[in-house]
């Protein structure tokens, strides 16, 4: 069968002050009509680089070495600008990373599809109009004839991913490139939106190339896979032989990044002694009155971040807190480092503490954290040296080593060379920099670590080092960790004790024994449990199908 | 730093600003020396001579040298103007990113305490406090410092907001930084570049607001040849002999067109992405 998108020999570079990079090297694949493509890698791969070259919309310091891109037979570098007008859209419909900024929010989330439909296939607005509800209707979404009246700020994110994904069906493409189209989504709603993929591709027979750093997603939805590596296709096959026989090098160590929640890393035991933290009945507020308002007799609104929610962490022990975004997780971490103000009662080692200001310099010592991305939580102007003198000069140098000393050994503790103390945070690598962010929080010697989603913003194989670091950690310094994380997967491998947490308040808490041996005892939990793509390794069973 | 150089000379206008700047700054250090007659010989014969081989620019209307005047006058001009500058961006950008750190009541009290200095006009402003003062060079700088600040402070709350949502500045809060560590270490090196691009370009309208006191008789008072008091004194003349108002005119005009391509330049320098 001739293949729609033809990919053969494919090479490009960036020309940066610095000189030439390559961006992608000998690049060969195809997709065939009805057929996913998974394209797997890191970020900096140049999986997206691909896809704007499939596009023809590339920066303007790319520079195509060679090879060629076809469209059904026809060669897409030879189009001109106008060619490629007609063809974009229309013959090629791209989906987007955050449905948020890809939709115009000026616009109705009717005209947004409506005007692709106008123009590409020629409809009168009326027609249109009925074909932007019938496409509505078709991805799912409720009361179509509602939606296409809304603007995107009145939609929430799923159900505007539903509008991207109609749109780029809505012109019937030969083939649709998808950009890690579930990466800002929630679980539950990403699930649906993977379901709602598979279904229409189904339907369509489409052409279809899903661009993710996400294994797990990839492995049970596409047919076929290629992995790509610092710009070339290292390996590429049908899904189930690839994920479940990799014969590549770097195949076989991203496969084994991929958290299994069988696997448990941590094996120590918590203290059986009085809870370290306990926090009874904590709400937050986030939001605080306009200035005036008081004056005219308003009532202050604010947002409720987190609701009445009580827990406890003993010493030594890993409590992991799972839900999705906006379910409260970060807000708890906000408040227990004083960074949210918060209403009710939080004991530390037998101390109460009522709010922000009581924080003292103990409390500050011993509850630390560590941030989700790592290029905002270390200071850009600070050299790695500074970042990590801070905690030493707060709190003092524990062991009498002076600072240089002290320094060298923190680095060491998180596995880095000790001259990275003269570099800037922008000269070391996403991981390298997280595990700075750790050293800066174990300096004090911490009886609490708050994680709060320390993986996410990084690579699959660096996720995973990353993860073993902070185990060890703990299994030397018997801190307790808040681990705070969506990817139930992961929280399952590492965690004593589970929260799950669910629009501001706490759902259960379960012991990871009791959910092994049971069950989740919340609908809730098991929602969320189902939801979480598990890695396909085996059979040519698609999970999403 | 090296780099920072590099990428600005490769913009043109970052190439011209730079070394108009450079041109002006060395006329600065080194005019006096250069000056080629005393700039306050006066002569009866030499009056409102058009530029000649001896009097490279002419002279005006005691005979003087305009050159020299020019160049020993540079010193006043954008010296002056550069130490205005500095002290105005300096207290904004501290009062800015304090602001914005501190949030809440304060940030209001302040916000608001500088749109009202802000409603009046940046001119009026320095002749309400020149006049409140005393005229004179040094109250002039002054002057022209304090009218900055405000327009400084609401520049650099805006870029110190969104580093203050950054979680280096939640780091350091939650790990019990002092307020004025926080401002001066976290958050000011993080603000600057766009701080300085401003001040480059408010080097220029310092010059032409100190030139426009001296102008109204309230900066540098004569017999200085600041470049602003030339121009009001050559405008008695300007029908005798157009050169007097012309070459300050246009040494200020240089000046400002100079700050304002090297702030330019910088902006395209410091932002990485372009």
């Amino acid at each position: 069968m001739k293949p729609v998108l033809e990919v053969a020999g494919y090479t490009l570079d960036y020309t940066t002050p610095l000189g030439s990079m390559r961006a992608l090297h000998d690049v060969s694949l195809s997709v065939a009509r009805g057929e996913m493509l998974g394209l797997v890698g890191e970020s900096g791969s140049g999986k997206t680089s691909l896809a704007w070259a499939i596009m023809r919309y590339l920066a303007a310091n790319a520079v195509e070495r060679a090879g060629t891109l076809r469209l059904a037979g026809e060669d897409l570098r030879a189009l001109t600008p106008k060619q490629l007008t007609a063809l974009r859209g229309a013959r090629i419909g791209m989906v987007f990373q955050d449905p948020s900024t890809s939709l115009n929010p000026t616009l109705t989330l009717g005209r947004q599809i409506t005007e692709s439909l106008e123009l590409h296939r020629g409809l009168s607005p009326a027609a249109a109009r009925a074909e932007a509800e019938a496409m509505f209707a078709r991805v799912g979404l409720r009361d179509p004839a509602a939606m296409l009246r809304r603007y995107p700020h009145e939609a929430s994110g799923g159900e505007k991913q539903r509008v991207v994904i109609a749109t780029a069906f809505a012109c019937r493409p030969d083939c649709i490139i998808f950009d890690e189209p579930t990466t800002a989504l929630d679980v539950v709603t990403s699930r649906q939106i993977l379901d709602l993929f598979a279904t229409l591709q189904a339907e369509t027979g489409v052409a279809s190339l899903y661009i993710s750093h996400d294994l797990a997603i990839v492995s049970g939805l596409a047919h076929r896979v290629a992995v790509i590596h610092r710009g070339r296709i290292v390996e590429q096959g049908v899904t189930a032989e690839v994920f479940g026989a990799p014969r590549n090098e770097y195949t076989r160590t991203l496969l084994a990044a991929v958290p299994r929640p069988e696997e448990r890393l941590v094996n120590t035991m918590p203290g059986d002694a009085t809870p370290l933290v306990a926090a009874k009945h904590m709400t937050v507020h986030y939001g605080r009155p306009a200035f005036l308002s008081g004056l005219f007799g308003r009532k202050p609104r604010g947002v409720l971040g987190a609701e009445n929610v009580s827990l406890t962490v003993r010493p030594g022990e890993v409590l992991g807190i799972v839900g999705e975004s906006g379910s409260g997780k970060s807000t708890m971490a906000r408040a227990l480092t004083g960074l949210a103000p918060f209403e009710g009662r939080l004991t530390v080692a037998g101390r109460v503490i009522a709010g922000a200001a009581q924080m003292g310099r103990d409390y500050r010592r011993d509850v630390q954290i560590v941030f989700q991305h790592p290029d905002s939580s270390l200071n850009p102007r600070h050299r790695i040296r500074e970042i990590l003198s801070r905690p030493l000069k707060l709190y003092g140098d524990p062991e009498g080593l002076g600072i240089e000393t002290a320094i060298a050994k923190m680095l060491e503790a998180v596995r880095l060379p000790a001259d990275f103390a003269n570099r800037y945070p922008h000269q070391l690598s996403g991981g390298e920099k997280q595990r700075v962010a750790i050293a800066r929080a174990f300096a004090p010697r911490p009886r609490l670590v708050i994680c709060d989603e320390v993986t996410s913003s990084l690579d699959v194989s660096v996720q995973a080092s990353v993860v073993r670091l902070l185990v060890e950690l703990q299994r030397e310094t018997g801190a307790a960790y808040l681990f705070i994380s969506h990817d139930i997967n992961l929280v399952r491998q590492i965690a004593h004790r589970i929260a799950v947490m669910h629009r501001g308040k706490l759902v259960e808490t379960i012991s990871i024994e009791d959910l092994a041996a049971h069950g989740p005892s919340h609908p809730y939990t098991a929602q969320l449990m189902a939801a979480v793509p598990r890695l396909q390794t085996g059979g040519n069973e698609h999970e999403f199908r | 730093m090296v780099e920072l150089l590099h990428r600005l000379v490769r913009s043109p206008q970052g190439a011209i600003g730079l070394s108009l700047v450079v041109l002006v700054l060395l006329l600065a250090l080194f005019g006096p020396a250069l000056a080629p007659h005393n700039p306050e010989a006066l002569g009866v014969l030499r009056r409102y001579k058009p530029p000649s081989v001896d009097h490279w620019l002419g002279t005006d209307q005691l005979g003087r040298d305009i050159l020299s005047r020019l160049l020993v006058g540079a010193r006043a001009t954008v010296l002056l103007a550069l130490l205005a500058t500095l002290l105005g961006t300096l207290a904004g950008a501290v009062l800015g990113t304090a602001s914005a750190f501190l949030g809440g009541k304060a940030d209001e009290a302040i916000m608001r305490t500088v749109d009202a200095v802000m409603a009046l006009p940046s001119l009026l402003m320095s002749l309400l406090i020149v006049s409140a003062m005393g005229r004179g060079a040094e109250n002039a700088v002054l002057a022209i410092a304090i009218t900055f600040t405000p327009g400084m402070a609401r520049i650099t709350r805006s870029v110190a907001l969104a580093v203050r949502r950054q979680d280096y500045v939640n780091a350091a809060v939650a790990r019990g930084e002092g307020a004025l560590y926080i401002v001066i270490r976290e958050m000011l090196p993080n603000v600057v570049a766009p701080i300085v691009v401003e001040m480059s370009i408010r080097v220029a309208f310092a010059v032409m607001l100190f030139a426009t006191l001296s102008f109204l008789g309230l900066g540098a008072q004569p017999p200085s040849s600041e470049w602003g008091l030339m121009v009001s004194e050559a405008r008695r003349f300007m029908h005798l002999s157009p050169w007097m108002i012309l070459w300050p005119s246009i040494a200020i005009a240089l000046v400002a067109v100079g700050f304002n391509l090297l702030g330019d330049g910088l902006r395209d320098a410091l932002n990485p992405r372009t």
